[in-house]
């Protein structure tokens, strides 16, 4: 008996922090979702329970449903293009190599860096008119200007540079894995007489795959997080005007959820909140079932 | 031949990966009238970006709350982490699957969901522009707590039955036989504790409102919008800023990969 009391002792630290900080606050979240602010000098003490009136207005606010469709769209631009440039790096990496370590370390760095602050060296290097991205495009003939005040550039140069800040982390699982493939299989095809791109495509990407989704899953999961890129580098602009509505073309759901809580309307940003972990667990659980089918 | 051309192609990604840091350290050394100059010239080269980061603004202020915050962060979840996988790893008893399951499932919720209700909570309890408010919430870290729950699985039984027969308490055993034989998965849940509390951005700039207790990345972001034009000075920061973690990083880069990938793979 004593043995077992000892056992709860040792859990209790990270039990209290988990109930507390992990567990109570997605009950909590909910909670705040049903209640308004209605006093902003006191903003705790003037909450009223409303009932579903957040989720309603939620429903009926365009800024919303904009900012899902700009998440969906930072998403397909960002996977994809993230794991095919990571499995690029892994490729060309993957031979016993002197300098393996080097290059490792070289392309996973940036994964380990601030968002934030990655954010901000790229703006000086997409300012205008003076940054040199901006100024290399301009030299073969891309005038664009400032990619980050442009609409239709802003979002894919954050992608752009998210990926290249991003590509270590799939590198390294893609590394780890490939070490696993036995190296029999190689010889076989060799035997067999397949080229190294038959090699690659018959031998290596089947035995990735199940890493391949598992980014597909992480990385949808993180760009509904997604909110530092944005406030370093855009801060959810620029602004456009569709349907005589003004939207911002690169207010991601969190950077939204974010500017809500600055407004401290609190309520209104749980029931945002509340409805990205729905979204989120409706699509854990039918990207585990995907998953489970297809391995 | 062949050889050279892969590390040819290896170079370049390298550099394309890495070119806006290189930029952002070329322009931090330059002066500011000439910062957005192309023209590669190490002529006029200055650390007076550097010396006016830190004298006339307080970034060794934000330093020093960025490593407090990062360090005991670091050190308590880790042990917290590693006194919670000991019993779930090695013992039995009731609701332990139960419990297992909800640390776990924990995981899939993504980081932003935690804002607000954390933030009213935090708030409520005082602790805003605290480190206790910086540090508290983040203690327990679920995946490093899994990270070395998988480790002391793999730990062979025989050295516990061992302590048992001897009549070691289960603290004894712990710090004598667990803490000892699992530094490694200790230090790569300390490492990958710090680098998040250094990166926690979002939490940081919603939790502190006074400039004393701002943290790197928080001082920088009020330095930004303050200065939005000053860019040798911005890249002299956010140099200061990132030089900590990637000394960390590529002095202890293994540990880091280790418990990424090992997580990750895993998982």
């Amino acid at each position: 008996m004593k043995k077992v009391i000892e056992s709860y002792i040792f859990l209790l630290p990270f039990f209290l922090i988990f109930i507390v900080f992990l567990a109570f606050p997605v009950f909590y979240a909910l909670w705040l979702s049903l209640h308004k602010v209605q006093d902003f000098y006191d903003v705790f003490g003037s909450l009223k329970f409303v009932g579903f009136l957040n989720y309603i207005n939620l429903l009926k606010d365009y800024r919303f449903w904009w900012s899902l469709l700009i998440t969906l769209y930072y998403s397909l631009l960002t996977i994809p293009v993230g794991i095919s440039f990571s499995l690029l790096l892994a490729s060309f990496l993957t031979s016993k190599l002197k300098g393996y370590n080097f290059f490792r370390t070289l392309y996973f760095l940036p994964y380990i860096l601030d968002v934030f602050v990655v954010g901000i060296v790229w703006t000086l290097l997409y300012s205008s008119p003076y940054g040199i991205i901006t100024r290399l495009l301009s030299n073969i003939n891309l005038n664009i200007g400032g990619l980050l005040s442009n609409p239709k550039t802003a979002l894919p140069s954050v992608a752009f540079a998210m990926v290249l800040k991003n590509a270590g982390f799939g590198m390294v699982l893609f590394l780890a894995t490939m070490q696993n493939i036995s190296p029999s299989l190689y010889e076989a095809a060799m035997i067999d007489g397949a080229n190294p791109f038959q090699r690659f495509r018959y031998i290596t990407i089947p035995s990735l795959k199940p890493v391949i989704l598992f980014l597909f899953i992480t990385g949808f999961i993180g760009t509904l997080s997604s909110f530092a890129e944005f406030f370093s580098m855009t801060g959810g602009g620029p602004g456009i005007v569709i349907g005589g509505k003004t939207l911002y073309s690169t207010e991601t759901t969190g950077l939204y959820l974010y500017r809500r809580f600055e407004s401290l309307d609190l309520g209104y940003a749980a029931s945002i909140s509340f409805v990205l972990l729905l979204i989120t667990m409706a699509y854990s659980i039918f990207a585990s079932r995907f998953m489970r089918e297809r391995l | 031949m062949k050889r050279f051309l892969l590390y040819i192609i290896l170079t370049i990604f390298g550099l394309i990966v890495i070119f806006p840091f290189l930029w952002m350290l070329y322009t931090s050394f330059k002066p500011e009238h000439k910062a957005l100059s192309l023209t590669i010239s190490f002529r006029d080269f200055t650390i007076e970006n550097f010396v006016k980061i830190i004298r006339n603004y307080s970034f060794g202020r934000y330093f020093l709350n960025s490593l407090i915050v990062s360090t005991l962060s670091g050190f308590f979840a880790t042990l917290f982490a590693a006194l919670a996988a000991y019993p779930l790893a090695r013992k039995s008893f009731f609701l332990k699957r139960e419990l297992t399951f909800l640390f776990l499932s924990s995981m899939m919720i993504p980081g932003l969901m935690y804002m607000i209700p954390q933030y009213v909570i935090v708030s409520k309890l005082g602790w805003i522009n605290t480190y206790k408010g910086l540090i508290i919430p983040h203690l327990a870290n679920v995946f490093g707590m899994f990270l070395l729950m998988q480790y002391y699985k793999t730990l062979p039984d025989a050295i516990f039955e061992a302590a048992q027969i001897d009549g070691a308490s289960d603290l004894r055993i712990f710090l004598r036989i667990v803490i000892p034989l699992s530094l490694p998965v200790l230090l790569t849940c300390f490492l990958l504790t710090f680098q998040f509390h250094w990166n926690n951005f979002l939490w940081q700039l919603i939790v502190t409102t006074d400039e004393k207790m701002y943290t790197v990345p928080v001082g920088l972001a009020m330095f930004r919008s303050a200065h939005e034009e000053m860019f040798a000075l911005k890249m002299a920061a956010s140099t200061l800023s990132i030089i900590p973690i990637s000394i960390l990083f590529i002095v202890a880069q293994r540990y880091f990969i280790e418990g990424i990938t090992s997580g990750a793979v895993k998982g």
